[in-house]
Order: C-alpha cells, then structure tokens, then sequence
C-alpha cells in the first residue's frame, strides 16, 4: 500500500518500496491466504495468537526501551502513544483468547518467534533510536497493509473478520503513520537501518510460517 | 607446544566434556561441535568460498561475542570478573587477527551479517542485557567449550595449523576450564537451557559456513 500523505522520497516509503518482495511474499504467504478466505484451521489462528501475544509484549518492552532513549517530550509522547496501541492490541488477543480457547500463560516461543523477539530486544537494548524504529515500522505497516488488502474478502460469517477490521481500521492507520513520521524524523538511510527494516520484514514472513500444520516446529 | 601443555590441554577438555553441562545437553553436544566444515579441515577438501564465508561470519561474531562479554563482565559479582575480563582482553587480541587474515585475503569485513550469525548475535546481546550474570557465565562457557572441543579433534597442522592452534592451544583450554569453575561457583537455574541454546546456535552457525 502506498501512503499518499508522504512525499515519494520519504525514508519509509523507500524502506518500503525496497521491500516489496518481501511484502508480497507475505500478502500470498498460506497463513494470510488463509486467514483472508477463512480457510485457516483454527489450529493454526490459536497458535499464531498465542505466538503473537508473546511477540507484543517484546514490541512493548521494545517502545518502551526506544521511549527512554529520546530526547524529546514530543517524541517520548509518540511512543506513549504507540505503547498504548500495543496494550490494546493484547486487549484484542486477550479476547481471541477466550473465544478460540487459547492459553495465553505460558506461551512457548517457537525458534521463529525468539529470533523475532530477540533481534528487537537486541536493537532496543543496544541500538540507536533509528535502528530500533526501522526494527519496529515493518510490523506495523505490514500488518496495515495486510488488514486493507484482506478487507474485500470480508464476509458476515467470516471467521477472523475481527482481525481484519482492526489492522484495516482508522486507529491502526493513525499509529503507523505515526511511527512512520518518527522514523523518517529520526533517521537516515543507512546500511544499518535498511538492514534492520528487511531483516524484521523477513521475521514478519517466517512468523507466519511456524504456525502452520506443515511447519516445522522447533 | 610441548608435552606437557597438550597434557594439560586434553585435561581440560576431558574434565569438561565429562562435567555435568556436556553430559546434560547429550545429543547436542555432538551436533554443536563437529561439523562438515571442521571435517573439510581435518581432510583439506575445504571450498574457498566456505573458508571465507567463515572468516568474515565468525569476525561479525567475535564482534557481537565482545559486546556479550563487555556488557556481561560489568553486571558480573567481583568473584567472576576475572575471568570476563581477561576474556574480553582476548577478544581484542582476537578481532585484530581476523582483521590482518581479512586484509590478507582481500575479504570485506564491512559485509551484512548472515541470517544464522545475526540470530546468535541477536540472541546474546539480548540475553547480555535481560538475563542475570550466572546465566552470561553459562552462554559464554557454552561459546567456548564448543569452539575448544571442535577445533582440539584436528591435527594442528596443515595450511589450516595457524587457526587450529589459535582455538585448541592449552591458553585457551585453561580459560574454557576458568569458565567452566565460575559456572560452578556460580550456580543458577536455567544455566543447563542456556548452555544447550548456545549448541543449538553453534550447530546452526557450522552448517551456515559449509553450506551457504
């Protein structure tokens, strides 16, 4: 998806034109495939969620990690912001969790999702406010991306319509390109940001693969 | 190298592949420390492109492994510090011998991390900020003592000698042995996980330099 309200030459939009293999890849991925036309078991949802709630609450820790390193009351505001959006996207998990009986307590991490957690954990600790958000933007833009494009396949009956409609909503639009306009404030087109951005867009892939029947997990 | 010091040398890395980490981590052990790339060594069938892949991944590593051992000899109690840091003085000895063999083979140091090593450097710079200081002791012993068990099966010899001495020379023994009794001294649960989490990346990194 193309962000109208940015200027071709915005670092995002590059990072994100630079990336459009990987995007693609994950928009014809199964599991989005799936989750698209309501063919994905519910197996594979429960364990996706379960997985994606223990990648949130890393994300979260990663925002708060990122709000400490800022020098601005503006910018510690933003990531306030997009912490609160994380908070509210576990509300979300939370709910799944009842209505798909999925425990939530003691998730597992599969390898796919510690090598997630842990490049972000690592750039958060370690990295520079622009290594941590070109780590952080491809979640969330992807997962835009994925919300809009899914969102004609919408049908009364559908059974992950809730999914759908919050990555395809006005609220989640808001974050990201909040995100986005810190990102492109904040950083420069380096070899370590665009690293950072495809190395998390390739995490986003594999993220969607481990859940699967056929995947191998662990 | 005399008698005596490779006397020493196998000792060690007896006393350690008989301890309570190695035989606790079982089938793991094997499969972080032998690999078809140590065995292309051992036979001199090794690819070019394998040995070079190895040398500028394995520097990329080193360079994450001293972040790890920086980060891990600050948050360590006084009792284990010696130990980190005269590690950490090492690894210093250690890039620059990466550099002078990358500038010797015309390698770019300056090359993106590989999937596999970024997933090892990633794991230990996270665990060097998240996990408490008997749990560095663990990672770092767990590095060591594979690299030492792996390279210590060659023959130092070879046009590979100089690298084979480097990880197998009984210095290094002493200090995977050092590593191991700060472990010791330093109980704490979750070091076994840790320790086998180390092999499974080893394992991992290996195939990475052979195959691509």
């Amino acid at each position: 998806m193309k962000d109208e309200s940015c200027v071709p030459s915005c670092l995002h939009q590059m990072l994100w034109d630079e990336n459009s293999d990987l995007v693609d890849r994950c928009l014809h991925h199964p599991f989005v495939r799936g989750l698209g036309d309501g063919t994905l078991s519910q197996d594979s949802f429960r364990r996706y969620i379960a997985q994606d709630a223990f990648f949130l609450n890393s994300f979260a820790k990663a925002y708060s990690l990122a709000l400490a390193k800022t020098e601005s009351t503006d910018h510690a505001k933003a990531f306030h912001g997009f912490i609160g959006g994380v908070l509210d996207e576990l509300k979300l998990h939370a709910a799944y969790a009842e209505s798909f009986s999925i425990d939530l307590s003691n998730v597992q991490p599969y390898a796919e999702t510690l090598a997630y957690t842990e490049f972000l954990q690592s750039r958060a600790w370690h990295g520079e406010l622009s290594e941590i958000l070109a780590a952080m933007v491809p979640c969330m833009t992807l997962y835009r991306h994925l919300g809009t494009s899914l969102m004609s396949k919408l049908r009364d009956d559908h059974p992950y319509r809730d999914w759908i409609t919050s990555y395809s909503g006005d609220e989640f639009a808001e974050l990201c390109q909040g995100l986005e306009c810190l990102l492109d404030e904040v950083a420069s087109n380096t070899p370590s940001v665009r690293q950072a951005y495809r190395y998390a867009m390739q995490c986003e892939f594999d993220f969607f693969t481990a859940p699967l029947e056929t995947a191998s997990l662990n | 190298m005399n008698t005596k010091t490779i006397h020493t040398e196998s000792a060690s890395l007896e006393t350690i592949e008989n301890g309570s980490f190695v035989r606790s981590a079982g089938r793991l052990w094997q499969e972080g420390t032998r690999a078809k790339f140590l065995d292309a060594i051992r036979d001199g069938t090794l690819p070019t492109e394998a040995f070079e892949r190895w040398l500028v991944q394995d520097y990329l590593f080193a360079k994450g492994l001293t972040t790890f051992q920086a980060i891990a000899a600050g948050k360590a109690p006084r009792s284990a510090q010696k130990v980190l840091i005269d590690g950490l003085v090492a690894m210093e000895a250690e890039l620059q011998w990466f550099e002078k063999l990358a500038s010797e083979h015309s390698l770019d140091l300056k090359t993106p991390h590989h999937p596999i090593c970024q997933r090892y450097v990633d794991y230990l710079i996270a665990s060097a900020y998240t996990k408490p200081p008997a749990i560095h002791l663990a990672i770092l012993f767990g590095v060591e003592a594979a690299y030492l068990s792996g390279w210590s099966r060659l023959e130092a010899s070879g046009p590979y000698e100089e690298y084979i001495r480097r990880w197998s020379n009984d210095l290094f023994s002493q200090y995977v042995a050092e590593l191991h009794q700060a472990c010791v001294d330093h109980p704490l649960k979750g070091q076994q996980d840790e320790f086998n989490t180390v092999l499974c990346h080893e394992r991992d990194f290996w195939t990475m330099t052979y195959e691509g």
